[in-house]
């Protein structure tokens, strides 16, 4: 009999934890300018793949956006080059706030399990106790 | 007596309710995961039939959800998951506190407390 829920529960945890810090760095960048000769901040999106059997969920690793982002006029920027440009990373933040709901509701939805676990187990700690 | 068509057929329904939860634990991890196909146990048809049979020892079998898949190749169903897993939890404790009676009702036989 493997009792493994919590740990399978817990490696959810971590995968959604991992994805809200990528999701909410990359909100947190969404104005960040860089100079047009080098790369625009990249968004970053966490990988999740199952492990096998009922071993839970690990981040294979992490996938990048787009380097190229969007040039935008800006000459009172520092970092702008001759013609008055910087590089703007592309990120869509209707996209970032929906992924952040989908982390944040799955995040939710692990943490239940781990409290549904415990119950079992109290439960099954009982088995032998005079009721 | 410990041996007992009852306590086996308990003890499968507490290893397959087991084996439930944590399939429906790996799910609810994996909600996300694309391409992941979601995991069913089931046991007792098996079980019940055990009993008509007189033993009572089933073990449980591990199959894959026949729920539509999603763009991304999922298909858990976050409510059928949750639902299940509330369900498991029930069960369990009723099969455990009635295993527990079972093997209390036998103590006094073997002089024990």
């Amino acid at each position: 009999m493997s009792m493994n829920a919590i740990g399978i529960a817990g490696s959810g945890l971590d995968v959604n934890r991992q994805w809200l810090n990528a999701i909410s760095d990359n909100i947190a960048n969404m104005n960040t300018a860089t100079a047009t000769s080098g790369p625009a901040f990249q968004a970053r999106y966490v990988v999740a793949q199952a492990g096998a059997g009922t071993s839970g969920v690990f981040v294979k690793g992490t996938a990048l956006g787009d380097s190229a982002g969007i040039i935008k006029y800006d000459p009172s920027n520092p970092l702008a080059d001759a013609e008055g440009n910087v590089r703007m990373p592309d990120i869509d933040l209707g996209s970032q706030m929906g992924q952040l709901i989908m982390a944040q509701r799955a995040y939710e939805a692990n943490a239940k399990v781990v409290t549904d676990a415990q119950a079992t187990y109290e439960a099954a700690i009982a088995i032998g106790k005079s009721n | 007596m410990l041996e007992s068509v009852s306590i086996n057929a308990l003890s499968s329904a507490l290893a397959g309710l087991s084996a439930r939860q944590t399939a429906t634990a790996n799910n609810i991890a994996n909600i996300n995961t694309p391409n992941y196909r979601a995991q069913t146990v089931s046991f007792e048809s098996a079980l019940a039939a055990s009993v008509q049979a007189g033993s009572g020892v089933v073990a449980p079998r591990t199959g894959l959800s026949l729920e539509p898949t999603q763009l991304d190749g999922n298909n858990v169903n976050l409510d059928t998951e949750d639902i299940t897993n509330a369900n498991t939890v029930l069960q369990y404790k009723f099969a455990s506190q009635a295993i527990g009676q079972e093997l209390t009702s036998i103590l006094p036989a073997l002089n024990v407390n």
